[in-house]
């Protein structure tokens, strides 16, 4: 079975979720350096859009693809930076709206709303990293569009797939067949 | 008076569904359901809803006669206070007379006449019906014997029931379980008057009291307190301050508390050591001594202390010490009653007392004769003995009780004799034992509902009205004998007559004497004083031979028990009241049963531990008490209190622990009076429980939570000395944190919490307070605290937001000598450890330095109270105010003396002292309204206004000339655990005491 | 990531063997499986009851009695929250210091740290006297403009233990993506339908990987301070009052240490049953039981150091409060819970140092336990103990003892526990798959492939 998981969803989620099918060719390996190569081969050959698939993050594969840096760090920080207001804002204004003396001690005390904001900063940081993940695979998905898959790439086999019209399609064939792909599949 | 009744009526009615609203609660989970209380349809005149009335009577819950004003809100009367009008308790109150209320308002009262039917149990009956058969019973019981036996009724009642007796021919016998038989003898011994005389305690310089518990149980203890703080308390540099108080008797009581010096002479020898003392200074003339002192030299020859000191149990130099310090002293005093006159020899002890107080010449100015007290007029023990043997020999046909209980004072013999009498008819209004014997019951007004009067002394008439409207059907005595005699008009009518008759000579009779009468009711009394007669020494002293029978012990392995009055409880008629009931005895602090104070050197002979059974078996009787051990009692004495052990009276009070009296002989001893002192076998019974005591650690192991002085340092003491300011942190450290503390501070001037602001605060002198617990009672009238009950205090439940800490001073020798009582309630801290933890708010600082503790806001989380370093936080573990619930505090009736002004607190909430809050916020009301401040001694807290001893004093430490910071500045004053920095706002003033080295814990 | 096998696993376990064992734990339960359960459910339900009891009649059920106003049940919060925090060491920091051992047990303990941190969250609820109104601790808009208060440490609980739970939780999540992928694309059925959800689309392209290793880095990060400021804040519950025996300076990193031992031996208790159970000798093995053993030994000696230190501070400071305090803790009613926890906590674990029984599973098993006991005690004898003995005012002194209300509560705890813990192994993978892949070497072309 070779099509991408379909989510059973609502018209316009799927919209988002399920971009119109991309033709392409996908090739499975079992090799790690093999795959590497194959990449290798690709990027000569001036393909820049192609998908890799692995079981278990590689360095080297990344490497290989020689991928920016993702921007999920930039998410964090908003979100530290925005947790840690928002919990100097909840107990400094809070306590100065009910303003109450307990234990002789001044009304509004920075010293225990450390705490807080600490606590929030976490929060809120590790919230918008979720957040950020979620997007960033999302908006990638979407630009690939929906592209050919096999179960075992979460298992114990490599793939890669090139978006790739019907008169590129053999060219891409050869060359992955060239790296030492087990099986080559046109979709 | 008479057309207010309706409107009581209403009011009452009102107050119900008040307390109703105040105190139902929902079934467990979630928050309680919210109800109405009826709106005014008719807006009575007079009555403002939320405004309290005040009524004056007289408290009647023992002969001292005190005079009490009871606040009334919504006709519920909700609290009772002293009377400052009248000269016996000065505006005073004791922990009996707070918990009157609770006798009023007793869940457990008889409802309405009841008559036992055939199959023997009681039916109810309607008061015509109940009358009419006493009227039958009375005519056919004529000529073969009517007795009525009443309490120590010195009143308008007693003499109408006098009046009555002599026209059906019947006699009244009245008696008082602890009676005063021996002072009566001992003074007719000694001086041949067999009148009680007056004690000046006020200006004593030396006092010696031989067993006079003058404090607890003994003739006037409020009025005694009072005036022994006087002359006892340390008030400066003042001359007459700090007389010395020795306290001779085999174990300490309350009074003992408060001595300077313990002298345990052994059981029955107390009258020998006055006499030994008498010899010294008669011998030695170290008095100026009266013409006829002379004729004494015969009969002291005989008590030279080389002879008798062995006797006596102490060395023969302390009794030449206590003799020199007595007359030296220029004002001793020396009282004898309690143990000493409970005695085979009491009335010789109190003869020979009597003479000590003669040689050293106080009788005459510290000893007045001439104003009899009324417990004087009692019946004697011997009286109730010959009664019992006439019911016994079928001589009694009809027997009618009223006010006194002596099935259960003199049980068995009296159960006995009570199945053989005609017919017995009770005006009790509790169920007590003797009730429960009767055929008849014709339930009486409570005190507070009664009209009524009382002669505690020649001279003082304290007038009795009823304060709210009958809560049962019940009827006045007086107005039951006033229609058994056929004669018209209330017993009303028939006490206000004799209140006109009371009307000073030359006075212009206005309408009657109307006003007059109106005038005294506002006062609470007619108080005059009466003239003092000199008295000399009787002609014939030879029966003063107080070495008589100093043996008390039969065979070898008896003990001596001894029988003391229960403070609280006394003779039991406290035990159905559970603030009483709840209250620590103020030195044993255990609270709900009966125990046997053990010496713990007998207690290792025995091996036995507190709380072990042991069961005492004298010729009368036996009965189980669980041991306390303690120093403060003779090693070869076992002191247990009376008080428990009814096996009626109500859900309070019956079978509870053990009844003492059983122990006790049958038979009057030699002077008319009863022995209390009674040789018995203690065995191990092998059974244990747990002593419901509210006593963590005795010791004080120097934390500073006591402080004590010697006299003569505190005398040495020069304003702005603080002896007991513990510097911790060095100067440079504490400069800084002074400096800190003010940036703090000015960062909490927010909100409310600017400008201006009273600080309000306690001064607790100790070396006046006696420990006597009244103030603790107050609190519970006063702030609706819930009582827990035995099992739930014997977790550690107990809601008391003020209690006293005993902790002994001691001698050299680590024997007791005394103790100090320090009352510990909230501190209210500047900066109170309780406040920041809260994680709602409900515990918070209010602008005027209270803890504020917002119960409606609480959640429980009961962090507060660990935080507290005094403990003083109290959580509510369940629903005491649950209708029906296991552990409800205030079953109907009893909710209706809550106070209106305080909430009940619910389940899960944490709850506190907090000064009174109510009474502040509305004295500050009332200022407001009258447009001023508040005045310094205008807001009374309600343990200061009880206090008999005056030692709290509350108001504004930010006024420099308040009383309160004034004393806040005395030298002796200290705050507890001040090392912790929570600034209370109490300050404890040390405990002074005469020994030099004095040492606690 | 290490190029080298772990040591430990042999050349047989391949990624597609790693795949297969792992998903093998998924089938069908055993008997026993269901036996434990239904055990577990029957504990909670005694917690169930009794807490409507507490409920219905009030705290005083419990054995409270003044001035101990703490007591079992918030013994028991600090003992689950300690619990929870192994799970994050083991997966956060351990993650950020590239230890691969980690990678076999971090599942295991993550789940445990979510389960503990929901069970320890119910105690103080439980445990206020108006349950009822717990909302009002949560800083939400009301017409009466209330708010909390953000001085108490018990509002900084709440934020600390809900900001803990929600990050774990995510945390724990975020590492079964990949897997229930894996899982998925072995599944059949209504199994196929629920990982078909919960892996949320994830194919293993590059750019999930991508985004998803540099997101997995930041939690990692975010939460390791997290660990340590939890315990911190739930250990200032005791330190910022007054009370002799809590009032320590010391006490933040003591219970932060206390809290990762008594984690490690959780952990340790739980892997061991499972391993047996589902057969993971090959991916779980004594080389990971050695590094357990030897951050109990590191965490152990800590906190044997911290009593070492509670007692000559108590002695240093000649403070007759604090004097009498630790000397009511070792010597007074209480002696026995204090030398179980000296004993379990201090001396048991120094076993540890003997290799032998290091790499013994049994003997771990069973010291394990021991130190679970012993930690217990540590909770119980800080905060009962503290109160019962020496309070300030020595009139105040009580003594302590539970109620049947205690122990149901405490059971209900266990059971609401291991009843989730159960649930989660049988339904998601208790080994992470694609990193115990990583910790593999990756296949290359000419090896020899033994199947």
């Amino acid at each position: 079975m070779s099509r991408a998981i379909r989510l059973p969803l609502p018209k316009s989620m799927r919209e988002l979720f399920d971009a119109p099918p991309t033709p392409g060719v996908l090739g499975v390996f079992s090799h790690l350096d093999a795959i590497l190569d194959a990449i290798k081969k690709l990027r000569a050959a001036g393909h820049t859009d192609f998908t890799v698939y692995s079981p278990i993050p590689r360095h080297e594969i990344e490497d290989a693809l020689g991928q920016p840096v993702s921007p999920v760090r930039m998410f964090t920080l908003i979100g530290g930076i925005a947790g840690c207001s928002i919990g100097a804002w909840l107990s400094l204004w809070m306590s100065g709206d009910w303003p109450l003396v307990v234990g002789g001690k001044p009304i509004l005390s920075i010293p225990p709303y450390v705490v807080i904001m600490f606590e929030m900063t976490i929060l809120f940081g590790a919230l918008t990293t979720i957040l950020g993940i979620l997007l960033n695979s999302l908006f990638a998905a979407r630009r690939l569009g929906t592209i050919q898959y096999d179960p075992r790439f979460t298992n114990d086999k490599f793939g890669i797939f090139v978006p790739a019209g019907s008169d590129k399609a053999a060219g891409v064939e050869t060359l992955l067949r060239g790296a030492g792909a087990d099986e080559v599949r046109r979709g | 008076m008479s057309d207010s009744i309706d409107r009581r009526r209403f009011l009452k009615v009102l107050g119900v569904t008040g307390a109703g609203a105040a105190t139902v609660s929902a079934c467990g989970i979630g928050p309680e359901p919210t109800e109405k209380l009826i709106p005014y349809l008719v807006q009575p005149e007079d009555q403002i809803p939320g405004k309290a009335t005040y009524y004056a009577t007289t408290c009647r819950e023992c002969a001292a006669g005190c005079g009490v004003v009871a606040r009334v809100r919504e006709g519920r009367a909700v609290k009772l206070e002293g009377n400052p009008e009248s000269p016996i308790n000065r505006g005073r109150l004791c922990s009996r007379g707070q918990a009157a209320l609770q006798g009023l308002y007793n869940p457990d009262r008889v409802p309405h006449p009841m008559v036992r039917n055939a199959n023997g149990t009681f039916e109810a009956i309607d008061w015509d019906g109940a009358i009419q058969r006493l009227r039958a019973k009375v005519a056919e019981a004529r000529g073969k014997g009517i007795v009525f036996v009443s309490g120590a009724e010195v009143s308008s009642f007693g003499d109408l029931v006098d009046e009555w007796l002599k026209l059906v021919g019947g006699r009244r016998l009245s008696y008082e379980a602890f009676g005063f038989d021996a002072l009566r003898a001992g003074n007719r011994l000694a001086f041949g008057t067999a009148t009680l005389p007056t004690y000046d305690l006020a200006n004593a310089k030396y006092i010696l009291s031989f067993g006079a518990d003058f404090l607890d149980t003994w003739l006037s203890p409020v009025e005694f307190q009072n005036g022994f703080t006087q002359a006892h308390a340390f008030e400066g540099g003042r001359s007459a301050s700090m007389a010395k108080f020795v306290y001779v008797a085999p174990r300490l009581s309350l009074t003992g508390m408060s001595a300077d010096e313990w002298i345990a002479a052994r059981p029955g020898t107390e009258g020998t050591l006055a006499l030994a003392m008498a010899q010294v200074i008669v011998s030695r003339h170290l008095a100026r001594q009266p013409a006829d002192a002379s004729r004494l030299v015969g009969l002291l020859s005989g008590y030279a202390p080389s002879a008798v000191a062995e006797a006596i149990g102490i060395d023969q130099d302390t009794i030449v010490r206590l003799a020199r310090e007595f007359a030296s002293s220029g004002g001793g005093l020396a009282v004898a009653g309690g143990m000493a006159t409970q005695y085979e020899n009491g009335a010789a002890i109190v003869a020979a007392v009597n003479i000590l107080n003669y040689v050293a010449g106080s009788v005459g100015s510290l000893v007045k004769f001439g104003a009899d007290s009324a417990v004087g007029s009692a019946g004697t023990f011997a009286d109730l003995v010959a009664l019992k043997a006439d019911m016994d020999a079928g001589r009694v046909a009809l027997l009618l009780v009223h006010g006194a209980n002596p099935a259960h004072s003199f049980p068995g013999a009296f159960q006995q004799a009570l199945g053989k009498v005609g017919y017995k008819v009770s005006f009790s209004s509790y169920m007590d034992e003797t009730t429960a014997a009767c055929d008849l019951i014709l339930p009486d007004h409570h005190p507070l509902e009664q009209w009524g009067d009382s002669r505690p002394r020649a001279g003082v008439t304290a007038f009795q009205q009823p304060v709210v409207q009958p809560v049962f059907e019940t009827r006045q005595t007086g107005d039951v004998i006033l229609q058994l005699a056929g004669r018209t008009g209330t017993f009303k009518d028939y006490v206000q007559g004799k209140w006109r008759t009371l009307q000073p000579r030359g006075r212009t009779p206005a309408a009657g004497g109307d006003q007059f009468v109106f005038d005294a009711m506002t006062k609470g009394g007619v108080y005059g004083e009466s003239p003092t007669r000199a008295v000399r020494l009787a002609a014939d002293l030879s029966a003063v031979a107080p070495r008589l029978s100093t043996e008390q012990k039969g065979s070898g392995e008896d003990q001596t028990i001894v029988v003391f009055p229960h403070p609280v409880l006394h003779d039991g008629r406290g035990a159905n009241k559970p603030w009483l009931q709840e209250l620590p005895d103020p030195v044993s602090k255990i609270a709900w049963h009966s125990w046997v104070e053990v010496h713990p050197d007998t207690a290792a002979k025995w091996g036995l531990a507190t709380g072990d059974f042991l069961l005492l078996r004298s010729k009368f009787g036996a009965q189980k008490f669980p041991a306390w051990l303690t120093r403060s009692v003779r090693p070869d004495v076992l002191a247990v209190p009376t008080g428990q052990g009814h096996v009626a009276y109500g859900r309070y009070a019956q079978d509870r622990s053990a009844n003492a009296f059983e122990l006790l002989s049958r038979d009057a001893n030699g002077y008319g009076g009863r022995t209390f002192v009674v040789a018995a076998t203690a065995t191990k019974t092998g059974e244990h429980r747990k002593i419901v005591t509210t006593e963590g650690s005795p010791r004080e192991r120097g934390r500073g939570t006591v402080e004590v002085l010697g006299v003569a340092r505190a005398k040495s003491l020069r304003p702005g000395q603080a002896p007991f300011h513990h510097e911790e942190t060095p100067e440079y450290a504490s400069k800084a944190v002074e400096w800190w503390a003010e940036r703090q501070h000015e960062k909490t001037e927010l909100g409310n919490y600017r400008g201006e602001h009273p600080r309000w605060g306690l001064a607790i002198d100790l070396s006046k307070c006696t420990g006597c617990s009244a103030c603790v009672t107050a609190c519970y009238a006063e702030n609706n605290i819930a009582t827990v009950g035995e099992d739930l205090m014997q977790r550690g439940r107990e809601m008391s937001w003020l209690r006293l800490e005993r902790y002994w001073l001691t001698d050299e020798h680590g024997e007791p000598q005394g103790a100090v009582n320090s009352p510990m309630l909230c501190q209210q801290c500047g900066n109170a450890p309780c406040e920041p933890v809260c994680p709602v708010f409900a515990a918070y600082h209010t602008p005027d330095g209270l803890n504020a503790q917002v119960y409606n806001r609480c959640v429980g989380t009961r962090y507060c109270s660990n935080n507290c370093p005094y403990k003083v936080r109290y959580f509510n573990w369940y629903n005491y105010a649950e209708r029906g619930g296991k552990y409800e505090a205030f079953p109907e009736p009893l909710s209706m003396l809550l106070n209106p002004d305080v909430t009940v607190r619910e389940k899960g909430v944490m709850e506190k002292c907090t000064f009174c809050v109510q009474r502040i916020r509305g004295a500050q009301n009332q200022a407001r309204l009258e447009d001023r401040g508040v005045r310094d001694g205008e807001i009374v807290t309600a343990c200061q206004q009880t206090c008999p001893s005056e030692a709290i004093v509350f108001g504004d430490l930010n006024d420099p000339r308040s009383r309160v910071s004034q004393l806040a500045g005395d030298p002796r004053g200290y705050h507890v655990l001040a090392g912790l920095n929570t600034k209370p706002a109490i300050t404890y003033l040390a405990r002074v005491v005469a020994q030099e080295t004095p040492s606690h814990g | 990531m290490a190029e080298q096998q772990t040591p430990g696993t042999s050349s047989r376990v391949t990624y597609d063997y790693v795949t297969r064992t792992i998903a093998r734990t998924l089938g069908g339960p055993s008997r026993g499986y269901f036996v434990l359960l239904g055990a577990a459910v029957a504990l909670l339900l005694v917690g169930i009851i009794t807490l409507l009891y507490l409920l219905r009649y009030g705290l005083g059920l419990a054995g409270y009695s003044h001035p101990v106003y703490w007591a079992v049940f918030i013994t028991c919060f600090v003992f689950w929250v300690g619990i929870a925090h192994s799970g994050t060491l083991i997966s956060a920091i351990l993650f950020l210091f590239r230890s691969g051992w980690r990678t076999a047990v971090y599942r295991t303990a993550e789940a445990m740290t979510v389960f503990a941190v929901m069970t320890a969250g119910l105690f103080p609820l439980i445990h206020i006297g108006r349950q009822w109104y717990f909302y009002w601790l949560i800083p939400y808009p009301n017409e009466r403009g209330l708010w909390p208060n953000f001085k108490s440490p018990l509002i900084w609980d709440e934020f600390a233990i809900g900001t803990y739970f929600t990050v774990s939780t995510v945390f724990l999540i975020m590492g079964l993506i990949p897997d229930v992928a894996a899982v998925r694309d072995l599944a059949t059925g209504w199994r196929k339908k629920l990982y078909t959800i919960t892996s949320l689309g994830w194919t293993g392209t590059n750019e999930q990987w991508r985004h998803y290793s540099k997101g997995y880095l930041y939690l990692a990060a975010l939460a390791t301070p997290l660990v340590l400021s939890v315990h911190s804040v739930v250990s200032w519950d005791f330190a910022m009052a007054i009370v002799p025996g809590w009032h320590a300076t010391i006490f933040a990193p003591y219970f932060v240490a206390g809290a990762i031992y008594s984690g490690c031996a959780m952990v340790i208790t739980l892997l061991t049953p499972i391993r047996k159970l589902f057969g993971l000798e090959e991916l779980i093995t004594v080389h990971h039981y050695e590094n357990l053993a030897k951050l109990c030994l590191l965490t152990g000696s800590i906190v044997g150091y911290a009593y070492v230190c509670e007692y000559f501070i108590a002695w240093f400071s000649g403070n007759p409060h604090e004097r009498a305090a630790f000397w009511y803790r070792a010597f007074g009613p209480y002696w026995w819970a204090t030398w179980t926890m000296i004993i379990c906590n201090a001396f048991l674990p120094l076993l540890l140092w003997v290799k032998k029984i290091r790499t013994n599973i049994t003997a771990l098993f069973v010291i394990s336990i021991f130190v679970n006991i012993g930690m217990w005690f540590e909770r119980y004898v800080i905060i009962v103990v503290s109160l019962a003995g020496e309070p300030y005012e020595p009139w105040a002194n009580a003594v302590y003892n539970p109620t049947w209300a205690d122990w149901g509560i405490m059971a209900g705890s266990f059971g609401w526990f291991f009843m989730w813990f159960l649930l989660f192994v049988k339904n998601f993978p208790a080994v992470s798959i694609s990193e115990v892949k990583e910790v593999l070497a990756p296949p290359k072309r000419g090896q020899v492939r033994s199947r």
